[in-house]
């Protein structure tokens, strides 16, 4: 073990030894000492003297309900005429009792009030936090026009709430495991008792047990420590904000892991087809979801491969284009001056430039880029014979088309394997286009999400939902994903 | 495996040393509509035509050049295809790609001669020619024809040949004829191949019956006088003899690999002979029955559906609402048929002992295997004695949508 990860365990483990005194003036000395107490503004040390006995607060001012702290502990404390114990006067739901100098600490971080009594080796913890957050508001990211409009916020707390309103049963178990050190995060895993798989679900904690640094803040970050591969283009974890989607893979098998100060939460295991799945597929009648299926595959399609074709058609095979749109796409070209391998990559960085910087851009000038992107880069650099129109249209497209992505984290594979695959394509046409594919592909279906084969249940096959391509009538969906090996297989 | 770095570099080795091996940018390419070849006075040497299309002309991209013509037509010599691009070359800036030609133009002359099997055996193995490009028979000079050939209403060469070939196609007047159809059926060497006959010259246009022409018999008023009409006929590669529009029409309406869409014809009104009907006749089913008596005389059966659309009926003969007129007139359509189709095959069993319906396809399966095949020989031996048989069967008869024609005597009363 390092001797700086030594010192910082020692500390720990002198605090958790410590007992609270009998005498409160040592007690009050000691943590006053640790907490630098008038240093740390929003460091609350408070004596109280009741009418039978003397107490004494800690607190962090800026975390503790105000209107609680006056009206359940200091009234009732300063009311009581009798020594009677705090529990017995303090009129707070979550009441605990606390023995060392540890629990202080832990009470203090999640929004506790500390009471101590003269006289008494032992402290009380009332739980009054209010820490701020954002309300509840809808999904902006992952947008439904039909179905709830709720998303997760930064309080885990109020998003375990928002999954047990979807799914109220005893069987939803929220499992906490710490992670980090300075300070520890609680991460929360949420999933179904009765249908989780065992072996998935300790194989997340141990990877979260494993976690040796210092502080994990959030779920974004959480996500890049429990990946398998973290290199890799694809991710293995789904990142959604929305509490639905979340509900309904929990009620599948699938294991959610949240944290405070994260809006969106983690499903593992995840195969790529959860990644090209929309939760409005299921809230969409039959038709209209495969419907849209249908048009976002063809979306991965031409966001994969449409730039890539065009080169290698253009450049390699011009005897596939029918005539007439062979002499259109010559004469654009006439005055270009660019190969078209370097016009259609210029024009892609050109359209990756816009989106960088259309995610960056403070509101206020949101405008300002639709201006400079279309007109600028799409009709000036056609008309300055830069660029020619046809491959504007093509960008245009597959940029327009990776969006059309259920999910973001994939939006991003799907963009860069597009380079990828246009770069493949310059160098010996369809030949090298179609070698970059096979490689492609057969890296993806070695990938492994926690001991979940990536491109389960379509290979290797296992009894599912049958939902891969399209979706089934929902009365006639059997079985929960055979993948995931679930405690209940049968859905009805 | 000690160093990812070696390992990428050689995976990057056989792209830097392939070097985009193939790549052609599209503008460096002059695309090639279509191809004319006449034979000259050396054995061997041929005069390749090739009409190249200018991608800038009819395209609405700002800063195009509006005045530049919409094709280029250059005639150089040379013995194979390939050869003759090259030659181009010399005065084509860009580098002349074949595979954009649908059309193949051969002069008359050069089909009838013994070069000409020469000249296609280089098609097949010059990648770029493909090899469902029409083969089309000029009577003049391929050179001459291309250049006189001046499309009013296409403003893109190829478009017209396009538009020409295909709707000719679905006419009957022309037959199919892709290059690859030129070589199965020579090297089968069982029929006649066909190929389009097309000409820019008018010569003693006459009126007949809208079929019973060849290219160049059309009276036709206008600026430009291709006309696609008829077919030429080659026997073991060469060119033998030339058919018209209706026997073109009997060719593709007794094979069964070929299809037509509706061929519009006229006949002659059984009740008032003086006047013609006219219609749409559309070909439902061909059956082919090939009855094979080995040292005797073999029959053919060909059962062809049809559905009658009459549109004209000039003589006002009510035969809408009289089922035993139509009676009349549909034997009279099957007399009238029948009769020419027998014509027709008569001409091609005595005239050019072989038939061009393609119908050795269905004698083929009458034999074990090849050896004995070829001993019958079809081609010389069964086909010109056999005996033909057309039955023909109307399925339908139709009146355009009136219910009945003018009582013309009354309106002119």
């Amino acid at each position: 073990m390092f001797p700086w990860q030594k010192n910082k365990t020692e500390a720990i483990e002198k605090r958790k030894v410590r007992k609270i005194s009998r005498n409160m003036k040592d007690n009050v000395a000691y943590i006053e000492e640790q907490y630098s107490f008038g240093v740390n503004f929003d460091f609350e040390s408070r004596s109280l003297q009741g009418p039978a006995a003397k107490y004494h607060l800690f607190f962090y001012t800026t975390t503790v309900s105000t209107k609680q702290l006056n009206d359940d502990i200091i009234k009732p404390l300063l009311a009581s005429k009798k020594p009677i114990p705090i529990d017995r006067i303090v009129t707070v739901s979550s009441l605990n009792s606390i023995k060392n100098m540890d629990d202080v600490e832990k009470g203090l971080n999640i929004g506790s009030v500390i009471i101590f009594q003269d006289g008494v080796a032992e402290g009380f913890e009332a739980s009054i936090p209010d820490f701020k957050h954002r309300a509840i508001e809808k999904a902006d990211n992952e947008r439904t026009v039909k179905g709830p409009k709720d998303s997760f916020t930064e309080s885990v707390t109020t998003n375990i709430s928002m999954i047990r309103k979807k799914m109220p049963s005893k069987d939803l178990i929220v499992e906490s495991i710490d992670v980090g050190v300075r300070p520890v995060d609680p991460v929360s895993l949420v999933y179904t008792r009765d249908l989780v798989n065992e072996k998935v679900l300790e194989n997340i904690r141990n990877r979260i047990k494993k976690i040796t640094v210092d502080n994990i803040r959030n779920v974004e970050v959480l996500e890049q420590f429990l990946e398998e591969r973290p290199r890799s283009l694809f991710p293995t974890l789904l990142y959604t904000e929305r509490p639905d989607n979340a509900a309904n893979y929990v009620s599948e098998g699938f294991v959610v892991i949240m944290m405070d100060n994260s809006s969106s939460c983690l499903i593992a295991p995840m195969t790529i087809w959860g990644f090209f799945h929309s939760p409005e597929d299921i809230y969409l009648r039959w038709a209209f979801g495969n419907f849209s299926r249908i048009v976002r595959a063809m979306a991965y399609l031409i966001t994969l491969f449409i730039s890539a074709a065009y080169i290698a058609i253009t450049n390699y095979h011009s005897q596939l284009v029918p005539i007439d749109l062979l002499l259109a796409i010559a004469a654009s070209r006439e005055r270009v001056p660019l190969p078209i391998t370097f016009e259609v990559l210029l024009m892609e960085v050109a359209f990756e430039l816009i989106r960088e910087a259309g995610v960056r851009i403070p509101t206020p000038l949101g405008p300002t880029i639709g201006i400079v992107g279309a007109l600028i880069l799409g009709q000036a650099a056609v008309e300055a014979n830069i660029v020619s129109p046809i491959v504007v249209i093509l960008v245009a497209l597959s940029g327009l088309s990776s969006f059309t992505a259920a999910n973001y984290s994939i939006n991003h594979t799907l963009r860069i394997s597009r380079f990828l695959f246009i770069i493949a394509a310059s160098f010996f046409g369809v030949l090298s286009l179609l070698g970059a594919i096979t490689i492609w592909l057969t890296y993806v279906v070695s990938l492994n999400s926690f001991g979940v084969s990536y491109f389960s249940p379509a290979t290797p096959h296992t009894k599912s939902s049958d939902g891969t391509y399209f979706r089934k009538l929902l009365k006639n969906v059997k079985w929960r994903p055979g993948y995931l090996k679930p405690k209940d297989m049968d859905k009805q | 495996m000690k160093n990812p770095l070696l390992i990428l570099c050689l995976f990057l080795l056989p792209l830097l040393l392939g070097g985009c091996f193939d790549q052609k940018e599209l503008e460096e390419q002059a695309f090639i509509v279509s191809i004319g070849v006449d034979n000259t006075n050396q054995k061997g040497v041929f005069r390749f035509t090739f009409q190249i299309a200018n991608p800038e002309v009819g395209n609405s991209a700002s800063g195009t050049s509006a005045n530049e013509p919409t094709q280029e037509v250059i005639s150089v010599l040379g013995t194979d295809f390939l050869t003759a691009t090259n030659a181009a070359n010399a005065t084509v800036a860009k580098q002349i790609s074949l595979n954009q030609s649908r059309i193949l133009i051969v002069s008359e002359k050069l089909a009838r001669s013994t070069d000409f099997i020469y000249l296609m055996q280089s098609a097949p193995s010059t990648v770029d020619i493909k090899l469902n490009a029409q083969l089309v028979v000029s009577k003049e000079d391929a050179e001459k024809y291309i250049r006189h050939n001046k499309p009013q209403l296409e403003s893109r060469p190829h478009k017209y040949y396009q538009y020409m070939l295909d709707r000719a196609k679905e006419t009957g007047i022309i037959p199919d004829a892709p290059i690859v159809r030129y070589f199965q059926i020579t090297e089968g060497d069982a029929d006649l191949f066909i190929a389009p006959y097309t000409t820019t010259e008018e010569e003693n246009p006459k009126f007949g019956e809208e079929d019973h022409y060849k290219a160049g018999e059309i009276p036709v008023n206008g600026k430009n006088q291709t006309q696609f009409m008829g077919s030429a006929v080659f026997k073991e590669g060469q060119m033998i003899g030339t058919l018209t529009g209706e026997e073109t029409r009997f060719c593709l309406m007794f094979d069964s690999t070929l299809t037509q869409k509706d061929i519009i014809a006229s006949y002659t009104d059984p009740v008032k002979p003086e006047f013609q009907v006219a219609g749409r006749l559309e070909i439902n089913n061909v059956d082919v029955n090939v009855n094979y008596l080995k040292d005797k005389q073999s029959t053919i059966d060909v059962y062809v559906n049809y559905s009658l659309n009459v549109y004209a009926i000039p003589s006002t003969v009510n035969y809408m609402k009289n089922t035993e007129k139509q009676r009349l007139l549909e034997k009279s359509i099957n007399k009238q048929i029948g009769e020419r189709a027998d014509n027709f095959i008569k001409k091609t069993q005595e005239e050019y002992r072989a038939q061009p319906f393609y119908w050795s396809l269905h004698v083929r399966s009458k034999f074990l295997n090849i050896p004995e095949y070829e001993k019958a020989d079809w081609m010389n031996k069964v086909y010109p004695n056999a005996k033909v048989n057309i039955h023909l069967e109307l399925r339908g008869l139709e009146f355009g949508k009136i219910m009945r024609e003018s009582e013309i005597k009354e309106v002119r009363d």
